[in-house]
Order: structure tokens, then sequence, then C-alpha cells
């Protein structure tokens, strides 16, 4: 009888567990459709936009290396490095201001810090490319929307307002015991130093999330982009270069090679991911004994 | 110490300003002026590949004019962009630039374009036929010297069409396949046209509105769910007619030269182009008409250097230049004496292009309020083709598309 129950109950687990697995593979097989779709579409023989089966007729490696040799209507190549170079450095920038705005706020004491705060908050509230046109005659009138300024010009975009979005970083650090910080301030610290050799190492999660939102931001951004390229070809970046890809001159014979350019732009950005994943254990292990 | 940062940025700010506007002019002994004029052109112009068709005119431009010494800036921008990119702001855009005339209004509102006048109209309305002048004139002020006529019209396959069967649409569906880009609001209106409907008047008068209701419409309405109906008719979306020409399925496409290229590879010798067919309505043949339009090259109204600007437009939109773009990319020319010519006038690409802007379309109208009448269009399309616009309900669906075009939606 004991024995009966415990077969049925199994029997229940195993069509419990059955059917919640097709319900997740089911959604994992949506989730991934689209991203498959584009890596197939990458690799497709046939020319055009429109196909008429899910599967490709002929696979080649044409479209990537049309994209890297074919350079004189779209030069692929230089819009990927610049969008490289000013990703890495208004990632660098952006990840700094972050985290020093975030940990000021967050231990520092002082006047205008929670009107600073308020302030922030309400600014967040409007979407960046509001003050579009105030920032592009801005740049233009200090001299940097031509030429070679004009990459310094986007870096700045980038990473000017980083400090603005320091609400989650801060809540982080509100999590390290201050009781560290004194122990530190009493052995003699500087509050840089506090900050660099102390809350930095037990914030790497929150460093690489910093990081890895910072890169992506000017990474795929397209309107600002845009508004400051205008007709400077030489340092477009790969969302104007994709976007262009799509225009009815060129569709027809780019858009496989678009999809190439889709594939290839995912790598910098999931190769940061892997490299930065192993920071994303428990940065406070070990620190506070108890 | 705050006090003096404050100053010396302040300085800084006022350097830089003064900086990006002292580029001004400088004339050596010789009488020789040395000039700057910064030129945008599509890619495609400026790419080695097709030719560097921009940078052989200006050099031959500057070799005209001794004049001048000019130093040329190069910057990419094609002609359905340059327009509100210059419009963003005009005083650091291009001297020179490319635009389709669709985009008037956008450079007239921004003060941007500069007007032609005197015995550079002159040449201009010379060298062109009346109708794409016209494309380019605004309250009689003409705005752009025309280079090519921008429109659309058929692409078949000559094994099954015959010369006869491409006049009329229902025959065409009677022998093969024909795709059509229904839902898109620039191809479907030329059914409506077709049969009487007219916008703003003859395009300018916007006062006037949009006439796409009564019996006229509701017919053409009418014989468009009959069309969808029709196995033979397929629609046109997304790049599925150019799919359908690749693998057989289709053998006739709407659209216009960008795809000849692509066409004439799949086709071959079977390539036909021809201007629009008739269609039949109640017994009644009617001319599909297509929006027509042109590409200009538009001076800067803030140009520093504006005789060598207008000069150098004149010259990109010469016979000269236009015979070396038609050479170099297939650029369709328009020049009156250059259409003439044997080896154009015999380019059947060229021919249907003409025939279609002469024959069989209307221009586009570029009065402000036609951007209203994009969208209730498109959606016309999309409820025929979805079958939420049936016989039955084909007089109020007509009716309110018509409401919808003659109101700002506010």
């Amino acid at each position: 009888m004991g024995n009966g129950k415990q077969t049925s109950a199994r029997k229940k687990r195993i069509i419990n567990d059955t059917i919640v697995h097709i319900v997740l593979a089911i959604l994992a097989i949506i989730w991934v459709f689209p991203i498959v779709w584009v890596v197939l579409t990458s690799f497709r023989a046939e020319k055009g936009s429109y196909v008429s089966t899910f599967l490709p007729q002929g696979y080649t490696i044409d479209n990537y290396t049309r994209l890297f040799t074919d350079t004189t209507i779209l030069n692929f190549p230089k819009m990927f490095g610049n969008t490289l170079f000013i990703a890495i450095c208004s990632c660098l920038l952006s990840t700094f201001y972050v985290l020093a705005v975030s940990y000021c706020l967050s231990r520092l004491r002082f006047k205008m810090r929670k009107p600073y705060m308020n302030l922030a908050m309400v600014l967040g509230l409007f979407p960046g490319f509001m003050s579009m046109v105030a920032v592009y005659f801005i740049l233009k009138a200090l001299g940097l929307s031509e030429g070679g300024l004009i990459r310094l010009a986007l870096i700045l975009c980038y990473s000017g307002g980083a400090g603005l979005g320091f609400q989650i970083a801060k809540g982080f650090f509100d999590t390290i015991p201050v009781a560290i910080d004194e122990a530190a301030l009493i052995d003699g610290c500087t509050r840089w130093q506090i900050f660099w050799k102390i809350t930095l190492p037990l914030s790497k999660p929150m460093v690489v999330y910093t990081i890895l939102t910072a890169f992506i931001g000017p990474w795929v951004d397209f309107i600002f982009a845009k508004v400051i390229c205008r007709a400077n070809a030489d340092y477009y970046t790969v969302a104007i270069g994709l976007w262009r890809m799509l225009e009815k001159e060129y569709i027809d014979s780019w858009y496989t090679c678009f999809a190439a350019g889709a594939v290839l732009i995912s790598i910098p950005i999931a190769a940061l991911f892997l490299f930065l994943q192993r920071y994303y254990v428990d940065g406070m292990s070990g620190a506070v004994k108890g | 110490m705050k006090r003096r940062l404050v100053i010396l940025m302040a300085m800084l700010i006022t350097c830089f300003i003064s900086g990006c506007s002292s580029n001004g002019q400088s004339s050596s002994g010789d009488g020789v002026e040395n000039i700057r004029l910064m030129v945008w052109a599509p890619s495609e112009d400026q790419s080695k590949d097709s030719g560097e068709w921009l940078r052989k005119c200006c050099e031959a431009f500057a070799e005209q004019h001794k004049e001048y010494n000019i130093h040329f800036i190069y910057g990419v921008a094609d002609e359905a962009t340059a327009a509100s990119t210059v419009a963003q702001d005009p005083e650091s855009s291009a001297d020179v630039f490319m635009y389709a005339n669709d985009n008037l209004t956008v450079l007239k509102d921004a003060k941007a374009a500069a007007k032609f006048g005197g015995i550079y109209e002159q040449e201009i309305v010379d060298t062109n036929s009346e109708t794409i002048v016209n494309s380019l004139r605004s309250d009689g002020y003409l705005y752009g010297v025309p280079f090519t006529t921008n429109t659309w019209y058929m692409f078949y396959d000559k094994s099954v069409f015959s010369e006869d069967d491409i006049k009329n649409l229902d025959t065409m569906l009677e022998r093969g396949v024909v795709s059509f880009p229904f839902t898109n609001s620039w191809y479907l209106p030329s059914f409506y046209v077709g049969n009487g409907c007219t916008l703003f008047e003859d395009g300018t008068v916007e006062e006037a509105g949009v006439d796409f209701a009564g019996e006229k419409a509701e017919a053409v309405t009418d014989y468009l769910i009959d069309l969808m109906a029709n196995p033979n008719f397929v629609v046109d979306a997304d790049g599925s007619g150019m799919a359908g020409l690749r693998d057989g399925s289709i053998q006739a496409i709407f659209t216009g030269s960008w795809d000849a290229g692509s066409i004439k590879e799949i086709l071959g010798d079977n390539m036909g182009v021809a201007a629009l067919p008739m269609y039949t309505l109640n017994g009644e043949e009617k001319q599909m008409l297509s929006y027509a339009g042109s590409k200009a090259i538009g001076v800067n109204a803030t140009s520093k250097h504006m005789v060598a600007a207008i000069q150098l437009a004149i010259y990109l939109g010469s016979a000269e230049a236009q015979r070396l773009h038609y050479e170099l990319r297939n650029v369709v020319p328009c020049n009156t004496e250059l259409l003439m010519d044997e080896t154009i006038a015999s380019d059947m690409l060229v021919t249907a292009q003409n025939d279609t802007f002469n024959r069989t379309s209307i221009l586009q109208p570029f009065v402000s309020a036609m951007s209203n009448c994009w969208t209730p269009v498109e959606n016309m399309g999309k409820g025929i083709r979805n079958k939420t616009v049936t016989h039955e309900n084909a007089k109020e669906q007509t009716q309110a598309m018509n409401d919808a075009m003659n109101s700002s939606g506010i």
C-alpha cells in the first residue's frame, strides 16, 4: 500500500516535471528563435531581404567577408572601429563617474546631498534625447561637431550624464557596513583609499554591472550618433551603418550582410559579459566575519 | 580662485566659438579667390567602385573656373535624408547638396534652400521639361537643378508577357503572376488617382484638400477588393516581390530604378521595363498614375560663396555631368538634349522612367498637408489585404479614408 503511494507520488512528480520542462522548452524556443534566425540569415547564400523558407537554401560566409572587403560604399570595419573606440572610452569614463558619485552619496554627508539626489531623480524622468538639439548646438559652439573631434563629442555625450544614474550603485554601497570604512579611517586611510582599496573590491558585482551597462549604451546608440555625425561618413558608428543597409537602395543586396553585421556587434558585448561573469560571485564573502 | 576659473572658462568658450566662424575667404594677389565649398552626395557618387562621379565633376568644375581656388570638402548624405540634415543646422551644412523634391518644404521651412534666378533659372528652364522644373518650384521660385526623375514603374518577364499584355493589368493577371506593393502608400493611390481622385487640385493648392471620396473612389475600392481575391495577384511587402521574381513564382513587379540592377541579374535578357499599365474598371480602361518627383541639386541659402555654389550646382546638373552619372551609375538623365542622344534614348530603363514621368504619373504633391495622406491609404491597403474592408463596407471605409486624409489627426 505504502509502496503504491510512493509510486503514484513519483509518477505525479514526473508528470509535473515533464509539463514544466515542455513549457520551458517552448518558451526557450520562442526566445531563441529570432536570434537563430538572424544567425542563419547571416550565413544565407540567397540574396534579397525576403525568402519563402525558414532555413536558407545555401550557406556561405561571403556576407561576412563582404562586410570587411566591400568598403567603398559602407565602410563597416571603420564604423566598427569607431564604435569600439567610443564605447570603450565612454565605458571607462561613465563607470568611474557612476561609482564615484554613488560612493559620495552613500558615504559622505554634505549640504547639497538630498537636493542633488532629488534633482537627479527629476532629471532622470526626462528621456535623454530631449536635450539632443541643445547638445548638438553646444558641441557645435565648442567646435566639436566636425572632423576627428566628433569622436570626442560622442564620448562626452555618452559619459557626461552618467553621474545621474547612481541609484543602483548607491543602493549597493549602502549595504556595505560603514564599520568597515570606520576601521579603515582609524587605520589612517583617506576617503579615496577607502573607495579604491576597500569599497570597490567589495562591490565587484556592482562594478561589473556598471561596466556592462556603460558599454552597451554607446555601443548600440543610434540617435545621438545620427544627430552628431550628420554627413561625416568617416565617423559613422555601426548603428548608423546597419540602419543605412536597410534603406531602399541597399536593402536587396545588403540584407544578409546586415544580419552578419548584427551578429558581429553582439560579439564584443558577449565577450565582455563572459569575461566579467566570474566576478558576479558574492563580493561580500569573507569581508565581514560573523 | 573660483572667479578666475569662471573667467578662464568664458574666455575658452569664446575662443572656440570665434574659432569656428573665422574661416572667411582670402584672395591671393592675382585675383584668384580662395574658397572652401562643402558638397554632400550619396556614398555611391563618391565610391571608387562606381567611378567617383562627384570628385570627377568637382575637379572638372574647378578646371573650368580658374577664378576660384576651390578647396572641396565632401560629405555623405543621400537624397532622401539630405534635406532634413541640412534643415537641422543650415549654417554648418554643405554649400551644395542633393535632395529629393518631396523634401522641398522641409528645406523651405528651415530657410535653407537658395533660390535660383536670372540667367541660372533660364538655363535650368531651357534644358529641362516643364513638369520637372515645376517639381522644384514653390511660390513661383525655383529651388534646385534637377538631375533625375524619381518614380516607380513596372518590371516584367518578357518571356511571359507580350508587348500587348503589358498595356492592361487585368490582361497581365490572366497570363502570369503580378506582385504589387499593395500596402505601401507610395504605390496604392495610383489606382485612385487613375479614376479621377485628386490631391490638392494639381498638387499645389493646400486649401483644396484631398478628394478620394464619392463614387469614383468607391468603385476603385471595389476593384481593389476583387484584385486582392485574384489568385494571380500577390502583395509585395518587405521584399517578397523581389524574392518571388528570384524563385520564379512572380513574373512582374512594380518598383524603381534602384532595383533595376538586381532585376537585370535575375531576368537577364528577359527583363522588360515599361510605364504603368491600365486597369479595367467596370468595363472601362483607366490609366494607373504613380507619384513622381525629381532629385535635384540644391544650394544652401547660408552659403558664404553663393555664386560659386550656384555655378557648381548648375554644373553638377548639366548635360555633361548627367551623362557621366548615367555612364558610371546608370542614373537616368533628365536633360532634354541628353535624352535625344541615341545610346541614351535606346536604353529601356531610361525610356520607361521618362515615359512614366511624362505619361503615367502625377507630380507628387509637396504641400505640408500631404503628410496626412500616407497612413490612411496604407491602412486601406492593409484592410483590403486582411479582408476587413469588404464590398459591404467599401463605401464607409472609402469615406473614412478620405476624411482621415483631410484631417491632421489633432
